[in-house]
This record gives C-alpha cells, sequence and structure tokens, in this order.
C-alpha cells in the first residue's frame, strides 16, 4: 500500500506538473485574484492587508487545484476506461485515490510561491514572515488539510459522472465559506460556524497568522485534527460511494 | 436550405453532445451554480472593500458568465470534434463551413443569455437588489450583444483547436482574465492605463457598461453606441474565427494532423 501510494504521489505529481492546463491554473489564478483583490481594495497604505489578500488568494488557488485536479483526473480516468480498473483493484480505493488530491495539493503550493512573487515584484507587497519556522510548518498543514478535504469531494466524484463540473462549481461556495478574501464577519452570521468544519479556513489562519504575527500553533493543530476526521469521513464515503457505483455499474459510463 | 438545415440540426446535435444531456445536473453547477457563488463573492469583497455596489458585481459577474458560456461551449463545440475523432470527417464534407460553425455558436449565445438571466434573477434576489421592469428590455439587449461577442471570441479559441488540442488552456486564460480587464469586477479607472486599453478591444467591455448605464436610468438609445460598440466587436471576432477555421484548416489537411489527439 505505500508502494502504491508513493508511486501514485510521484506520477500524479509529475502530471499535474507537465499539464498546461493544470500549470496556468496555479500560476495564472492566484495572481489574478490578487490582482484583483489589490485593485479593489486600494489597501496602497496597509501592507498587511495586502499580504493578507496574497496568502489568501494563494489558498484559494489551492483548492482549486486540488478539487478541479482531482476532479478533472478522475473524469479523465472515466474517459481512458481505467476507472473500473482502479476501483477493482486489490489495492483500497483509498490509497489509489489519496495521491491524487494530495499530489494536486502539494502542485498548489506552488501557487503561494507565484502569488507572493506577484504582490512583491509588481506591488510591493512586502515579504516578511514574522514566524518562519511556524510559517514553514503552516504551509504543508494547509496542503495536507486541503488534499484531505479534496478526498471527500473526490468520493462523490466517482459517482458524478460530470466530475469535472461538479469540482469546478465547488470553488467559490469553499472560498466563501473559509473567509478566504471576504473576512468571515462581513458574511452572514450563519457563515461562521459552517467555516469551522472546513480545512482551509484553519490553513489559511495558520499561515497568515504566522506571516502577519499572531499565534498559528492552535491553528496548525485544527488543521491536523480536521485532516484526520476527514481520512474517516472520506474513507467511510469512499466504501458507501465505491459500493453504490458497483451496484449501479456505472463507472464506465464516460 | 441545406445551409440552414446544417445550421439548426448539426448545431443543435453538437450542442446535446456538448454537455452530455442525459441528465440536466451535468447542466446544474456548471452553468448555474458556479455563477452564483461568484456573483456573492465578489459582492461580499465590494461590500468589505467599499468599492461599488452589489448591482455593480451582479451585472459584471452574470455578464462573465455569458463569456463562460460563450468562450467555453464554442471553443469546445470545435474541439470536441477533434477528441471525439469526427473532426475530419466533418472537415471531409461539402457542408458550408459557416453553416457548420455557426450552428455551432447559436446555442451558445443562446445558453450564455439564459445562465445571465437565471444567474442574475437568483443574484438579484440574494443580494437583494431592486432592478426595474422597465430596465430589463435594455438588459436583455446588452447581454445579448455580449454573448453574441463572447461566442466570436470562443470561435477564434475553436479554430485553435483545430490546430492544438488543448482548447481549455486558452478559454480559461481569457475568461479568467475577464474578471479584471473587462471591469467586471474592478472599476475600470482603478485599473492600469494599459488594461483600460486592452479591455477596449475585447468583447464584454461595453456590454458590461451598457448594461450599467441603462440599470442606472439611461435609455437603450442613450447606450446605444456601447451596444453597438459591443456588436462591431462581436463581428469583428466572427469574421477572425472564421477567417483562422480557413487557415487552419487548410493547415490541419495539408500536414494531416485533423486527427491527432
Amino acid at each position: 500500500m505505500t508502494r502504491a501510494f508513493l508511486s501514485g504521489m510521484r506520477i500524479h505529481v509529475l502530471q499535474f506538473t507537465k499539464n498546461a492546463f493544470d500549470v496556468s491554473g496555479v500560476v495564472l489564478w492566484p495572481i489574478l485574484y490578487a490582482s484583483i483583490a489589490y485593485y479593489v481594495l486600494g489597501a496602497k497604505n496597509d501592507p498587511k492587508l495586502l499580504l493578507a489578500a496574497s496568502l489568501g488568494a494563494a489558498v484559494m488557488a489551492m483548492w482549486s487545484i486540488v478539487v478541479i485536479g482531482s476532479s478533472g483526473a478522475l473524469e479523465h480516468q472515466r474517459w481512458q476506461g481505467t476507472l473500473e480498473l482502479l476501483v477493482a483493484a486489490p489495492v483500497p480505493f483509498a490509497v489509489t485515490l489519496a495521491p491524487i488530491t494530495i499530489a494536486s495539493g502539494i502542485v498548489g503550493g506552488y501557487s503561494l510561491l507565484a502569488t507572493l512573487a506577484w504582490g512583491t515584484l509588481i506591488f510591493d507587497v512586502p515579504l516578511a514572515i514574522d514566524d518562519p519556522l511556524a510559517f514553514a510548518i503552516a504551509v504543508p498543514a494547509c496542503i495536507v488539510t486541503i488534499g484531505m478535504l479534496g478526498l471527500i469531494t473526490a468520493a462523490t466524484f466517482v459517482v458524478y459522472r460530470a466530475a469535472f463540473s461538479l469540482g469546478v462549481s465547488m470553488q467559490y461556495p469553499v472560498w466563501i465559506a473559509t473567509g478566504l478574501l471576504v473576512p468571515l464577519s462581513v458574511l452572514p452570521d450563519y457563515v461562521g460556524p459552517i467555516s469551522w468544519f472546513l480545512g482551509p479556513t484553519w490553513g489559511f489562519r495558520a499561515i497568515r497568522e504566522s506571516a502577519l504575527g499572531g499565534t498559528p500553533w492552535p491553528d496548525i493543530g485544527m488543521c491536523l485534527l480536521v485532516s484526520g476526521v476527514y481520512l474517516v469521513v472520506a474513507s467511510a464515503c469512499l466504501h458507501l460511494f465505491e459500493k453504490l457505483a458497483r451496484s449501479r455499474a456505472t463507472l464506465r459510463l464516460s | 436550405m441545406n445551409w440552414l438545415r446544417v445550421l439548426v440540426i448539426g448545431g443543435l446535435t453538437s450542442y446535446r453532445a456538448l454537455f452530455n444531456w442525459i441528465s440536466p445536473w451535468v447542466f446544474f453547477p456548471i452553468l448555474i451554480v458556479y455563477p452564483l457563488f461568484q456573483i456573492v463573492f465578489f459582492a461580499y469583497l465590494g461590500r468589505f472593500a467599499g468599492v461599488g455596489s452589489d448591482e455593480f458585481f451582479l451585472i459584471g459577474n452574470a455578464f462573465i458568465a455569458i463569456a463562460v458560456a460563450g468562450l467555453f461551449g464554442m471553443g469546445h463545440s470545435v474541439a470536441g470534434e477533434r477528441r471525439s475523432q469526427t473532426l475530419a470527417s466533418i472537415l471531409a464534407s461539402p457542408a458550408s463551413r459557416l453553416a457548420l460553425f455557426l450552428g455551432r455558436a447559436l446555442p451558445s449565445i443562446v445558453t450564455g443569455f439564459g445562465v445571465a438571466v437565471v444567474s442574475f434573477v437568483l443574484g438579484a434576489l440574494i443580494l437583494d437588489v431592486d432592478v426595474v421592469a422597465a430596465e430589463l428590455g435594455g438588459l436583455a439587449l446588452a447581454v445579448l450583444a455580449a454573448a453574441f461577442a463572447c461566442t466570436s471570441l470562443g470561435l477564434c479559441l475553436g479554430a485553435l483547436g483545430l490546430r492544438g488540442r488543448n482548447v481549455s488552456l486558452f478559454a480559461d486564460t481569457i475568461a479568467g482574465s475577464m474578471l479584471l480587464v473587462s471591469g467586471a469586477n474592478v472599476p475600470l479607472e482603478r485599473l492600469p492605463e494599459w488594461i483600460q486599453a486592452l479591455s477596449t478591444v475585447i468583447p464584454l467591455t461595453h456590454g458590461l457598461e451598457a448594461a450599467r448605464e441603462i440599470a442606472d436610468g439611461s435609455s437603450i438609445s442613450g447606450a446605444g453606441g456601447l451596444l453597438l460598440t459591443e456588436a462591431a466587436i462581436g463581428a469583428v471576432y466572427l469574421v477572425l474565427g472564421l477567417g483562422l477555421v480557413r487557415l487552419f484548416e487548410l493547415e490541419g489537411r495539408r500536414t494531416a494532423t485533423l486527427e491527432t489527439f
């Protein structure tokens, strides 16, 4: 299983970095959203707000690449007729699927570099990380928690024929509910409790607090806790949806 | 008569294949959920920043829905032929290229129109934006003009599909750039001059401006110049797209690359 997981990671990282569509998504979209945020916020005199917007845009891109990358990868497997074989393989399907979402999260990590570089070079956003150690831990913690949330959504992609369009439509709801660019205080009150259950909320807070100064460690802890819960939920969902897809015999439908 | 048959029946068949319409749920997430949440996202960003009104973002992002439908729908209707290995057969037929590809364009325009209307209505309800009934005719005209212009640009992308494999990349990049460059989410005066200059030669910008003027109480004739400019930009891209289709078809035949995928 370890070998299947690691080789799956290697293959999907290679595949995502070779695919021009995914690479453009990682590089272009965070820059675009960060630019919109800079121009809309117009906060030239508030460097902390600009840096927070950069980080928010980067985490937005991480979620996008996970949800779009994994839905696209699964739809691709369906089109190629290999999805059925992967489900039928003796290795648990979660071990085949997890590398797709985590690999896309790792590739999404590039978006952080792209956004910070763009902000610094074009908009003079100061690149001062308050707690480099916490930041270095917060970024992978964020990647893992987003990857694990992606695993739950990927489970639904197994039963949904048009996985890619479902994946694309999942971007904005999570961006809104996790307060990545728009603070939760501006949103209706009921969004706050929803955000507690979403990993990107804690991942973003951990990165932001470590970069701007604050208490990132509780947020990093929440990332790990939420990731563990997601793993359990995703395993149950996968088991359920896999049985459903087998009983309906829909895995070969494209 | 045959020209019309190719246009209507060919276009409708291609359109059904585009969405694999076995279930309407395939249609729902990408064309309803996505634009609706996009409207809400940018409206709240505007509220947070104190920039623009809810109406500004409602109109801006409803129009982006048109761009997405036009760019992806039209782009993929041509590139999809390559994917399903039918491109060579279609291009080997004596059918008019204009009828073939315009047939594929019209449903995209209708889709863009429908998506914009649904997004606009639902977005207005969620954000509590008042729309005066007298404005609806003018807004519909602006939507039609923008849908035509974006679909024409989509034809250019579709033509690139005769040459390259990944039209999604171009469509995604252009649709994404329109969020910023067309003034959909950032007032144009806040953007650098070079982006403002670029915004004048792309679809959507003038249609958006016309819609916002109409929503602010201007008459259709008052916004007529902008509507005509949007339609003219669409016409230019349509001619360019048809030219590119012709060029890349000849090139594809010469290099025997129409069936490579």
